[in-house]
Parts: C-alpha cells; structure tokens; sequence
C-alpha cells in the first residue's frame, strides 16, 4: 500500500469506530496540481484524502480549533513537532490527538500550475524524515538523523554588519503587512496579537520601513526556541521575504546556547520558560 | 563617529535595586552623563524584548536593563529570566544590523550608586564610537 491508501485506510477505521470525530488531512485542490487542508467526519468520505510531495501545509495550526475534541491528524516530521510544541505550551492534549505520522520524503515546488522537481528550501536543509512521535506511522522508518546544520544562517552571519543591516531593510521594506507569515504557523496562537494593540500602538499603521521592521523582528522573536522550521510563514508569504532566515538564526542560538530545539519532545520546558542559576551567558555586563 | 551627536540611551532600571542604584548616585551627588533616559519597571524580568526593540525602533543608540544581581531578585528569578531572553535577543539584533554593545544588561545593586555612574559613563563612551541611529520619524516612506 503506498502512502495514500495507508492513510485513507486508516482514517476510514479511525472513523468508523468513533476513535476521533475527525481526521484532518490532505486533498487534491480544485487546481488539480496543489493539496489542499480536508476535514474528514464521515467515513465514506476518507477516499479523498491523500499523500504526495504537494503536501506542504503544516495541519497542527488547526488542531487549535479542535481543543478538548478527539482528532486524528495527518502530520510530517515537521508536523509532529509542532504538535508536540502545542502540546509543550498546554494549547492541545495529547491524548485527545491521535498522531498519524508520515515518513516524509520532503516536499517540492509548485509553481504556475505545474509541479517541479525541486525541493522547498526548507525540505533540502531538513534532515528529519521520520516523525518523533507518532500513534500509527505511513511508511518505513529510515536511517536517522544527521546533525542539524545552519549553512544559510553562517552564509548571513559572514556579512560585514552594514550589509546585513541594509538586506534586512530592504527585505523588510517590502513586507506589505498582510500578517499571513502570522496566520499559517502553528506556535502563533496568541488571542491577541501584539501587531493588533492600539494601545499602545507596537506596530503602527503607516507605510514605513520601520513599522514593518519592527513586525518581522518581534515576529520572529516571540518564536525564539519555539519555532519548528515547518517554514509556513516563508511559504505563504506573498513577498518573498526570506523569513527562514530568521527563524533559523533563533533557532541556532538557542541550540548553541540552550541545547534546546523545540517540539523534539513534549515534556522538554522551553528555554524562556526555566532557567539555571549557574549558566554563564553573555549579555554584555 | 558624527561631531557632536549625543547618543540617546533608554535605560530601563529594576524599582528594588537599580533604580534605587541611581537614586543613591543622585543622593550621593555622584555624576553621571546626561545620556541616559530612565524607565522604572518593576524588575528586570518585566523588560519584555519589544520594549527593547521599540526603542531601538525610535532611534535610541542603545539601550541598558539593569536589575538586581542574580541571586537577588526581589521576585526570586526575574532576573534569571531576562538574563536567558537579553542572551538571545543580543545576537539576533546584531544579525539583524543593530551592533550588539549597543543592548547591554548590568546587574546594579542598590547600594550601588557608583557602580551605576560607572556603567552609563562606559556605555555612553561606548555608544559614542560608533554611528549615530536613524530613528523611525526620519524613514517614513512615500
């Protein structure tokens, strides 16, 4: 059985014994290229779903809106962790999430109705691709795991700091605010966004480089020693920006720093919620 | 470094020991550069990196948390807490193109008027060699 059958299989039992109300997965989009989020409650519906390299979103944002309501969730490596993060942070109960993870081969482009053969960026870098937890696995474990690298974060850190200052102005300039990059991750959950305060007024309303700095920078911040690198937010946004690149710069220092990376576990607390007494860190005293 | 710029600092002092730090270097007639502007927040822990980063948004040069030593926190480990999150946010400013001697954190009892007058003299002498900051009024876009 390949991966689609496993999983409609699976659903249709989860289903049909009242083990979840329901199973969020995958379907073909009306665009017959893109997959698409499917919310499954009846079993004879479960035929839809599937499983292929145009499987990119990150499904665990919608668990959110299953809290407390037995749920079975399709979900990649990356997936699980952010399953994991929720369940860390108490926005999700573990044992009302039935986990069916996917060995994932990584996901690929797809452009201008066509899929491509290339790797999203964030697939090339991830070394990951069998989930850390799962209740019922599609597909054979492989060989893990390689040490996690950041070659794209030193290629950035290599700048002279004018230069890194001028490409972030520029990235950030372009941000049109839309707020999507917010929307698609899992770890931003909060009822209330900073973004959205008027008072007082963190991000204001004008057009400026600097409002749109200030986004992007905390943005990224909140999700320091959070962040999974499902890398929704750089998919979904509509400009391009490069948000990756700050997620991961996060991402090592709070590995380099902390040993910590976030969703391997769920129990782990994360590094801005403990602390050790005797750690020596630099913060320029 | 621009003739005649000021470097502007916020400085976001702790009410247990800093604040009371720099109330002494004032009782004490001790003196200090003018540089600095002083935010009482209730302690070090409460220094959330948005304000940090709002300031930095507004031009300030830089920026000084100070709060109890660790150990002393008035809230047990407030201190412990900024200390983790000032830790990461340094680098990720820096990456980000704001130096990172510019966000510097000091632990300033409150006994310690000196020590305070000691540590904004050095950050406004630091904050001095290198370039003045745009604030946000002067980037505002057509």
């Amino acid at each position: 059985m390949n991966a689609t059958e496993q999983i409609v299989a699976k659903a249709r039992e989860l289903l049909e014994s009242g083990t979840v109300e329901c199973v969020i997965g995958y379907e073909r989009a009306t665009d017959g290229v893109n997959a698409r989020p499917l919310f499954v409650y009846q079993a004879e519906e479960a035929g839809k779903l599937i499983f292929d390299q145009t499987c990119a979103h990150n499904l665990a944002k919608y668990l959110l809106n299953r809290k407390g309501k037995a749920t079975a969730i399709v979900a990649k490596p990356c997936d699980v962790r952010a399953v994991n993060l929720l369940i860390n942070e108490h926005q999700v109960e573990r044992d009302k999430v039935l986990i069916i993870g996917v060995v994932c081969p990584g996901m690929v482009e797809t452009k201008w109705g066509r899929v491509s053969e290339k790797l999203r960026q964030a697939c090339e870098l991830c070394r990951e691709h069998t989930p850390v937890v799962y209740d019922f696995l599609v597909g054979e474990p492989g060989d893990e795991e390689a040490a996690v690298e950041y070659p794209d974060v030193a290629r950035m850190e290599a700048l002279a700091i004018e230069e890194r200052r001028a490409f972030w102005e520029k990235q950030f300039s372009r941000c049109i605010r839309c707020y999507a990059c917010r929307q698609a991750c899992p770890g931003c959950y909060c009822s209330e966004c900073f973004a959205e305060r008027l008072d007082p007024l963190w991000v204001g309303i004008r057009i400026a480089p600097s409002e749109s700095w200030i986004w992007n920078t905390m943005r990224a911040f909140h999700l320091a020693g959070r962040c999974i690198g499902c890398n929704q937010c750089e998919r979904v946004c509509p400009m391009n920006i490069p948000l990756s690149l700050l997620n991961r710069k996060l991402e090592k220092e709070t590995l380099e720093l902390f040993g910590y990376r976030a969703g391997v576990d769920a129990e782990t607390p994360a590094p801005f919620a403990t602390f050790r007494k005797d750690e020596k860190l630099e913060v320029g005293e | 470094m621009a003739v005649g710029h000021e470097p502007r600092i916020v400085g976001f002092l702790c009410n247990w020991c800093s604040y009371a730090g720099a109330d002494v270097a004032g009782t004490s007639r001790i003196t200090y550069p003018p540089n600095i502007r002083i935010i009482r927040v209730p302690c070090s822990g409460r220094v959330d990196p948005l304000l940090i980063v709002k300031s930095f948004q507004m031009g300030a040069d830089g920026v000084l948390v100070a709060g109890c030593h660790p150990g002393d926190c008035h809230y047990s480990e407030g201190n412990y807490h900024a200390r983790r999150r000032l830790a990461v946010l340094r680098p990720f400013l820096e990456y980000l193109g704001i130096e990172r001697e510019r966000l510097r954190v000091e632990w300033v009892s409150a006994s310690e008027g000196r020590r305070f007058s000691q540590v904004v003299s050095s950050f406004t002498e630091q904050l001095r060699k290198l370039e003045p900051r745009k604030g946000a009024e002067v980037e505002v876009s057509s």
